[in-house]
């Protein structure tokens, strides 16, 4: 899980400056004073010194204005530039996390340190026992010949003393398919054949240097300049974020300006039955088992790294797919935007072109705090469609296999197991599926640990966040009773 | 033992709420067993103060109705075991 830190609060600072401005219609006059505001010479700085603090914040807005910071061509271009040119600007790649490299602080090359604790004893186990030979002891201390060492971590393990520490570079050892690594300078490279989107080394970063690239302004523009008819499609993760009814988010969603606003439930309800009449079907072919596909970062780590895996995943369309055709089936041309508290949904919309523009939940606070709405004051909307509890239920982990389980007529019978969270290790038992099947027939994999309602662009605390999410569920549940 | 009794008023106004206030739900959690019984935790509607004091001081907390600005769970905590 991500710990509240202050890398993800300057985030979100620098996402409310930017939506007030271009609210206020200033982003091009003062969007360049941003950096000199947030980071003003009478601060200690975080960093070196007051210009590299603001060089960050320079860079961190580039993202936001959805930009690559490798786009730079000359340092002199101003934030007004890109800010003018950002709306015209059409993803062509398809990648959404972005490095910045002034931020990145280029961790330790050689994950292994010898500490004070070195008592340059005469066993010297960590010399002895190094297979490349890349410990010398001077003045009665070892010390690691950077140049030598490969990272095995053998002279840790041999140390009596536990005298050698291991440190981490988080956002490789938060990797779980390994595609972030240094390049030549020591600053972080992303590996786009090989990421998933799973936001886990953005949020893993203390420096804050990896970064999402946003879309806040083209959805602000769509609703308020360009006034195109918008619908906004509400994940149920996002019900969890605030600790108010869902009606009164749903409500607050609408007053940011969208013409309608639709809970991506309505779709979770229509995956639910499609992917029940596949599984069923699948089971009647004689097929092991089936796993769920609504994750956007596990469909791509299947596709990237486990293609043997491939023909088990569900082909039944994500509740975001289901609900952007429902929007648009009612409301004509318009512009869908998702909202949810997910990284990889960006990946997936770009791949399907069902939604136009992706909101974070993080992004939806900004807007919320930009636009001076205030959730628990907003009076509840009425819903005009019926979704199921299960379909809320889908945000938190293992609410597909609930969905799934009130299709069937034996759901006693039914039996599921749940992948919960992407990581090494189970992405080591996912890879020995295709050869020695689970034990279950259902598969539900959740990139993110507890499901959606801990993204990595969440709002609210795990904790909180599963809390008010349940009782968004249980709303539901009494209205049906009634 | 005196029993003192403590309120701590969260703001829930947006600003707020993102910046901070969110976590600051979970401080039940954190409070020392000493306390557990002396403090109310409530969160209350936005206070009106960022608008007032510039935008760099969230979350506020109301403690026994003192204001504190850019409150942390480990703050207020500090702050209340001073008062006894």
């Amino acid at each position: 899980m991500t710990y509240y830190n202050n890398a993800i609060i300057t985030k979100r600072e620098l996402l409310v400056r930017i939506l007030k401005l271009q609210k206020n219609n200033s982003l091009l006059e003062k969007i360049d004073r941003i950096p000199l505001e947030m980071r003003p010479r009478t601060n200690s700085p975080i960093r070196c010194c007051v210009h590299k603090d603001r060089a960050v914040i320079k860079y961190k807005i580039m993202a936001l204005l959805g930009y690559n910071i490798s786009d730079e061509q000359d340092e002199l271009t101003p934030l007004s530039t890109y800010a003018k040119e950002s709306l015209n600007r059409k993803e062509e790649g398809g990648h959404y996390l972005t490095v910045v490299d002034e931020a990145c602080s280029s961790c330790v090359q050689v994950n292994y340190t010898v500490s004070n604790l070195c008592q340059g004893c005469e066993g010297r186990s960590c010399q002895v026992n190094c297979p490349k030979d890349a410990i010398s002891v001077f003045n009665g201390k070892a010390n690691i010949d950077h140049q030598k060492c490969v990272n095995c971590g053998l002279c840790q393990k041999a140390c009596p003393f536990h005298a050698i520490a291991y440190l981490p570079v988080p956002c490789e050892e938060s990797c779980p398919v390994k595609a972030i690594r240094k390049n030549e300078n020591g600053v972080e490279e992303i590996d786009f054949d090989k990421c998933i989107h799973c936001g886990k080394c953005m949020t893993a970063c203390p420096f804050g240097a990896i970064n999402e690239k946003s879309q806040v302004l083209q959805i602000h523009d769509a609703i308020h300049v360009l006034k195109q008819k918008t619908v906004a499609i509400v994940a149920p993760a996002v019900l969890g974020q605030f600790k108010v009814p869902s009606g009164q988010i749903l409500a607050a969603i609408k007053a940011l300006g969208f013409d309608a606003v639709m809970e991506v439930a309505e779709g979770a309800d229509l995956t639910a039955q499609h992917e029940t009449a596949e599984w069923q079907e699948k089971m009647a072919e004689g097929a092991n088992f089936m796993t769920t596909s609504c994750c956007p970062a596990y469909t791509e780590l299947a596709d990237k790294h486990i293609k043997g895996l491939k023909p088990y995943v569900s082909h039944t369309p994500s509740p975001m797919v289901f609900t952007a055709d429902k929007a648009r089936e009612l409301h004509g041309d318009c512009k869908v935007i998702f909202i949810g508290p997910c990284l990889a949904k960006r990946k997936e919309a770009y791949n399907n072109k069902k939604a136009d523009f992706v909101m974070t939940a993080e992004e939806l606070g900004s807007f919320f705090a930009a636009y001076g709405i205030d959730v628990a004051n907003e009076k509840s909307a009425q819903l005009s469609y019926v979704v199921s509890p299960e379909a809320r239920g889908f945000a938190a982990s293992g609410g597909v296999t609930d969905a799934i389980k009130a299709q069937l007529a034996d759901p006693e019978s039914f039996k599921s197991f749940l992948v919960d969270g992407i990581s090494r290790k189970t992405i080591k038992l996912l890879k020995t599926f295709p050869i020695r099947p689970p034990k279950a027939p259902f598969v539900e994999v959740m990139a993110c640990e507890g499901g959606c309602i801990n993204g990595p662009s969440a709002l609210a605390p795990p904790s909180i966040g599963n809390a008010t999410l349940k009782k968004a569920v249980a709303e539901l549940s009494t209205q049906a009773i009634v | 033992m005196t029993k003192t009794n403590h309120t701590i008023k969260i703001c829930c106004g947006t600003m707020c709420y993102i910046m901070g206030g969110a976590e600051l739900h979970l401080i039940r959690e954190h409070l020392p067993e000493s306390l557990q019984d002396q403090v109310k935790v409530e969160g209350i509607s936005c206070l009106g103060l960022c608008e007032k004091e510039g935008d760099s001081q969230h979350p506020y907390v109301l403690i026994n109705n003192e204001v504190m600005p850019k409150a942390s769970i480990q703050k207020i905590i500090q702050y209340i075991q001073n008062l006894k």
